[in-house]
């Protein structure tokens, strides 16, 4: 980016500091790698202590909780799949819901935006300028401060309760941050292939639907990456507007899971194995599509 | 002329016209020959776009613009959910101003943000000069750390809490193990520790995003800028602080500033882990937003906080966006 004018200050040249002796070096360098480690440690132990404690019984998590599980012990697993406990569904009812909203917001959320987006990158309109400084500034707009007007405008609709509602507030909290990428993707598309498809005859909306997108899986793809861990993990929003445990998605089963001592379920084994249950497809998704994600979460956060 | 007052039929007709020209004139036989033309080329540089951006303009109307606007309004009102709303002028944000809860939140929110952010860029960035060196087991690493960035909150928050359980949980089982027992704290339920108990899982999970976005900017500083430093012959040390860090300070900067926006919109790890309590001595400004307007059904004076939180974050994501722009990218 900024290299030119950042370059000034490597006066290094003329600086030929003494060299730190060997010794010292090699001392430091040790240092560093055992930091690194525990630091990795302290990182990852949480997250197999997650899976670990998932697999044991309750007395086993009480009495030892570093230990591995005597025997690897389903039950957990089995008691959020009949939905055990007060008010409680089902495991797979969460799944569903969250799978629901995620696939259609998705869906929806990607179709606008390349939509969109191309317009913003191609489109030589009145008003153009304004729409992508609109765009900008929604992106401004912390979401929270929304939540009251919708939570009474999806219960006038009769949108509370309802997967397509939640889905359609999704789409609209991801429509900005999406959009601009879609854009900034289609700027850095070379145009001449849309030129000549448009001198074959084909029409605005053929030239984006056969030529460009086609193209674009890759982007499109990556967006969809991008945009599935926020979605799958959303609170706030699935907290307020969904309030019937039928209609609920996987962060609330987390919730609706955790022991209940006031109720007299103390049980602890279950809320881990709805967590896994709520991590797994992230982790799998983080494992399938590391390098897009990184890259992704890299461009996203510099520009 | 013929562009204002032909209406949506021109719209519908325009849509079918892909070809410039003849199609149209003939559909449309009574306007003069050359107008259907003009249309049919005005729909294709012009008018198409605007059907592209349909679908999202309509959602941000309907789901973000109107619910913007009426919280701005509502921010005015007395309103409890039901009947009227009564116009209060500014008294929400005066109550605002005398509620030392609503100051306590502020204060926990601008606190959390800060460490958070100190916290997890301070971290990423050491944490990617050491990998950016290719150490050994750099890979490793580099997927490791990001690893729980990936993680749900609601699901990073409920396993927190179980480590942080006072009888068995991980942190202190650790303490009494290693003969700290003094250390071993009722973290999550004391006044004096749960904002810090909080605050350090954000710093434990993000810290990987601050990596891999340092990490890349590292890893782009052209190689013949190292050479010359080699030739010159600099120490590592230099090299670290004196070529690395003035190159990815602009990087360093900005994910600054998008992680403050972050951390002040927070509000699924406060109310997973303590819904504020002890004492209020964990609210932050979402949940205190929530509690105001879902619980107490204050929702005029829930809407004067919204208000507020939109104040803050807006005033810094817009000066974030003054210092960086959107410019093209390759996938």
């Amino acid at each position: 980016m900024r290299l030119s004018s950042e370059t000034d200050d490597l006066e290094i040249t003329e600086r030929q500091a003494s060299r730190g002796s060997p010794v010292a070096a090699r001392i430091l360098s040790r240092i560093m790698m055992v930091a690194l480690a525990v630091w990795f440690i302290v990182e990852l132990y949480p997250v197999i202590f997650l899976i670990n404690t998932s697999l044991k019984t309750d007395a086993e998590i009480l009495s030892t909780p570093f230990a591995l599980p005597a025997a690897f012990n389903f039950l957990n697993y089995v008691r959020v799949w009949v939905g055990e406990g007060a008010n409680n569904k089902p495991i797979a009812l969460y799944l569903r819901n969250s799978i629901v909203v995620t696939v259609a917001t998705l869906a929806l959320l990607l179709a606008v935006s390349s939509l969109a987006g191309y317009a913003l990158a191609r489109g030589r309109f009145p008003g153009s300028a304004a729409t992508q400084q609109t765009f900008l500034l929604c992106l401004a707009v912390p979401v929270h401060v929304l939540i009251i007007p919708v939570f009474f405008m999806m219960d006038r609709f009769g949108l509370r309760n309802d997967l397509i509602g939640l889905s359609l507030m999704y789409t609209t909290m991801g429509v900005p941050f999406t959009v601009l990428l879609m854009r900034a993707y289609f700027l850095s598309f070379p145009v001449e292939m849309e030129e000549a498809a448009q001198i074959d005859g084909c029409s605005r909306f053929g030239v984006f639907w056969r030529v460009v997108l086609p193209v674009s899986r890759n982007a499109i793809a990556s967006m969809a990456i991008i945009n599935v861990s926020w979605v799958w993990s959303e609170l706030f929003f699935a907290l307020v507007l969904m309030d019937r445990s039928e209609a609920q998605t996987m962060p609330l089963a987390v919730i609706a899971y955790a022991p209940k001592a006031m109720m007299g379920e103390s049980t602890i084994g279950p809320q881990f194995a709805a967590m896994v249950t709520a991590a797994m497809p992230l982790i799998l998704v983080y494992f399938l599509f590391q390098r897009q994600i990184t890259k992704g979460m890299t461009m996203g956060a510099i520009r | 002329m013929a562009r204002g007052s032909s209406g949506p039929d021109n719209r519908i007709a325009g849509g079918e016209g892909r070809g410039p020209g003849s199609a149209l004139s003939n559909l449309v036989p009574f306007l003069a020959p050359n107008t259907g033309w003009r249309l049919a080329r005005w729909w294709d540089r012009v008018g198409i776009w605007y059907l592209f951006l349909t679908p999202a303009i309509l959602l941000l109307l309907v789901f973000f613009a109107y619910p913007l606007a009426d919280s701005l309004m509502l921010s005015f009102y007395k309103w409890k959910g039901l009947g009227a709303r009564k116009f209060v002028g500014l008294d929400n944000f005066e109550a605002l101003l005398d509620d030392r809860f609503f100051w306590g939140a502020t204060w926990h929110t601008l606190v959390f943000a800060l460490v958070v952010t100190l916290g997890t860029v301070g971290i990423g960035y050491l944490l990617a000069t050491v990998i950016s060196r290719r150490v050994y087991g750099w890979r490793a690493y580099r997927i490791g750390f990001y690893l729980p960035v990936m993680l749900s909150v609601v699901v990073v928050a409920a396993l927190w809490v179980r480590i942080y359980e006072y009888n068995w949980g991980l942190l202190n089982t650790f303490l009494r193990a290693v003969g700290l027992d003094v250390l071993a704290l009722p973290w999550l339920a004391d006044v004096k520790y749960a904002l810090a108990a909080v605050i350090v899982v954000p710093i434990w999970q993000y810290a990987g995003f601050p990596m891999i976005v340092t990490l890349a900017a590292i890893e782009g500083i052209p190689d013949d800028l190292h050479d010359a430093a080699t030739i010159d012959g600099v120490s590592e040390w230099q090299r670290t602080w004196r070529l690395i860090f003035p190159l990815v300070r602009p990087v360093v900067a900005s994910i600054s500033i998008l992680q403050i926006i972050f951390s002040l919109k927070v509000f699924d790890l406060v109310w997973v882990m303590t819904k504020g309590s002890p004492g209020n001595s964990t609210a932050v400004l979402g949940t205190f937003l929530f509690r105001q307007g879902f619980e107490t059904q204050k929702y005029g004076y829930a809407s004067a906080v919204a208000v507020v939180m939109f104040l803050i974050v807006f005033t810094l994501t817009y000066l974030y966006q003054r210092l960086v722009k959107f410019d093209a990218v390759e996938f």
